[in-house]
């Protein structure tokens, strides 16, 4: 329990559920969380991988590929969410921010 | 005023986020920690052209691929009123010096003792004047 204490985020209630992965370099993964560490890797079971649109790397495509089980390394986590209650949406800033 | 110190008092208000890779997300701080990792909650993810869009109920960034944040106006306000306590303890340094040298005695005096001593002897640099045990 010390041992995850510096983690901001409980990973425990993700085991055994759907996550989504961003790996520097721009993979995207999604799978179930099986397992973790303090150093966030991560085991995921039937992950897939959501394929990049060859012309533009930054846009995912419809197109998967199937991973298995897989670890990712944590150094090269970028970002965990939860696959459930994750969804595209049409625009919701009146004016696109960043801008 | 220390970002991170910023960053902490922010907790619980909404907030932008920019990644390297130019994706951002906005939500709301739920936690961080010294390495900058976040936890969001109720987040909207936009992708770098601005043009695709997700809604996430939480999310957790690492800190290092962070570029930068955007935080309410307001936060500033509140960050000072925390920096007398500040002041007196600052985050991070010397707790993180004081797990070294705080090693042997009673388990109250072990961690924030050592720190003290810890972080004195670094700023004088003079080895006689060091006090790493915190004596």
């Amino acid at each position: 329990m010390s041992g995850r204490k510096e983690t901001v985020l409980d990973l425990a209630k993700f085991v055994d559920k759907g996550v989504q992965v961003k790996l520097t370099g721009g993979r995207q993964v999604s799978g179930t969380l099986k397992g973790y560490d303090q150093l966030l890797n991560l085991v995921l079971d039937e992950a897939v991988e959501f394929l990049r649109d060859a012309d533009d790397p930054l846009k995912t495509t419809d197109q998967t590929r199937r991973l298995g089980l897989i670890v990712c390394r944590g150094t090269a986590v970028m970002l965990v969410s939860p696959t459930d209650g994750t969804e595209e949406i049409a625009n919701p800033f009146i004016q696109p921010d960043g801008a | 005023m220390l970002p991170l110190s910023l960053l902490k008092t922010a907790q619980g208000h909404p907030m932008l986020v920019e990644l390297k890779n130019g994706e951002t997300y906005n939500g709301h701080l739920v936690n961080c920690d010294t390495w900058m990792n976040i936890h969001l909650r109720e987040v909207i993810c936009t992708s770098k052209d601005g043009d695709r869009f997700w809604r996430m109920p939480e999310c957790y960034i690492r800190g290092n691929t962070i570029k930068y944040l955007r935080v309410p106006d307001e936060v500033i306000d509140k960050v000072q009123e925390d920096k007398n306590r500040s002041d007196r303890r600052p985050p991070g340094v010397g707790r993180g010096r004081g797990r070294g040298g705080g090693h042997g005695h009673g388990p109250d005096d072990a961690s924030g003792r050592g720190g003290r001593g810890g972080r004195g002897g670094g700023r004088t640099g003079g080895p006689a004047r060091g006090g790493g045990r915190g004596r």
